[in-house]
């Protein structure tokens, strides 16, 4: 069951990141940053272990959405703020509601507050705006 | 600390054009949704997608703005093959800020991509530590094979004094 109107929480999307995860999404990415995976150059850079591309929180927000909404539902808006660094070994999760719901022509618009924590550090902040043919949502 | 030299000034507006290199590919979708431990149908069967209303199967929603396969660059020394501005700044690591994404449509696996990078602004703040930070903030324009505009990213990366490291 999906989230349908102001308030409604999304189902929240848990992701642990190991060391092979961001080796993963680094080459799926064509992005082999060493500070992604290589922990003497992270203690080079005054990080205690390779941190979590960054990048990889919009794809979460964006998957968490599309989980939520079904598959013709459109992301048409992202925007996120890094809060706090993660690294190699956290386990993260995804949680957020639904903030306004309007008619737009032949489309439904629901914006949505989203947020990503490490137990209760926040590690990234979104809004996003997603949009789904009228009919999908009833109410 | 000044940070924000004449130097590092002279850089804003400029531009990098990279054009499509290929297809973006099936194989590049798959990989990218089996990265993100997601098994959506839609990044991956044809006829699931076409059910829905597709062409074909999609890409994941941020791809488009997630991946340096448009720049067909060699890796730098720290293994980075992605856009990167040279910006004359020493001694300082760069962080993400974060991204503003706007979508105009579904990526295909057809779509041939290139991409406009713009060096917006760069602007120096002083930490809440009283440290000095340098915000660039940089645009990419996405198109596809027809020119027009599949996505935008608004990505804003700070440049951070490696000594006032926490």
């Amino acid at each position: 069951m999906s989230a349908q109107g102001p308030g409604d929480a999304l189902s929240p999307l848990e992701r642990h990141f190991s060391a092979s995860d961001l080796v993963l999404y680094g080459a799926a990415t064509w992005d082999w940053h060493r500070l992604h995976y290589d922990q003497a150059f992270a203690s080079e850079m005054g990080l205690d272990a390779p941190i979590i591309d960054g990048q990889i929180y919009g794809a979460l927000f964006a998957k968490q959405a599309m989980d939520e909404f079904g598959p013709k539902a459109f992301v048409r808006r992202l925007e996120f703020r890094m809060r706090n660094m993660a690294f190699a070994g956290d386990t993260l999760v995804a949680r957020g509601e639904v903030t306004e719901r309007r008619a737009e022509e032949t489309r439904e618009v629901l914006s949505l507050n989203q947020r990503l924590l490490r137990g209760e550090t926040v590690i990234a902040q979104a809004t996003t705006e997603v949009s789904l043919p009228a009919r999908t949502i009833c109410r | 600390m000044a940070l924000l030299s004449a130097a590092v000034k002279a850089w804003i507006g400029r531009e990098v054009h990279y054009p499509a290199v290929e297809e973006i590919g099936r194989a590049s979708i798959r990989y990218f949704a089996r990265a993100l431990g997601d098994d959506n149908p839609l990044y991956r069967d044809d006829a699931f997608a076409r059910e829905q209303g597709y062409e074909s199967l999609v890409a994941p929603p941020t791809l488009v703005v997630e991946t340096c396969q448009y720049a067909d660059r060699a890796p730098d020394e720290n293994g980075y093959a992605g856009h990167h501005w040279d910006l004359p700044v020493t001694g300082c690591r760069m962080i993400r800020a974060g991204n503003a994404y706007e979508f105009t449509r579904p990526v295909l696996p057809s779509d041939r991509i290139s991409v406009t990078w713009t060096l917006e602004d760069i602007v120096e703040r002083t930490s809440s530590k009283g440290g000095s930070l340098l915000f660039v903030t940089s645009v990419a324009r996405h198109r596809d094979g027809a020119g027009d505009l599949l996505a935008v990213n608004r990505e804003m990366l700070v440049y951070q004094p490696l000594e006032a490291g926490e």
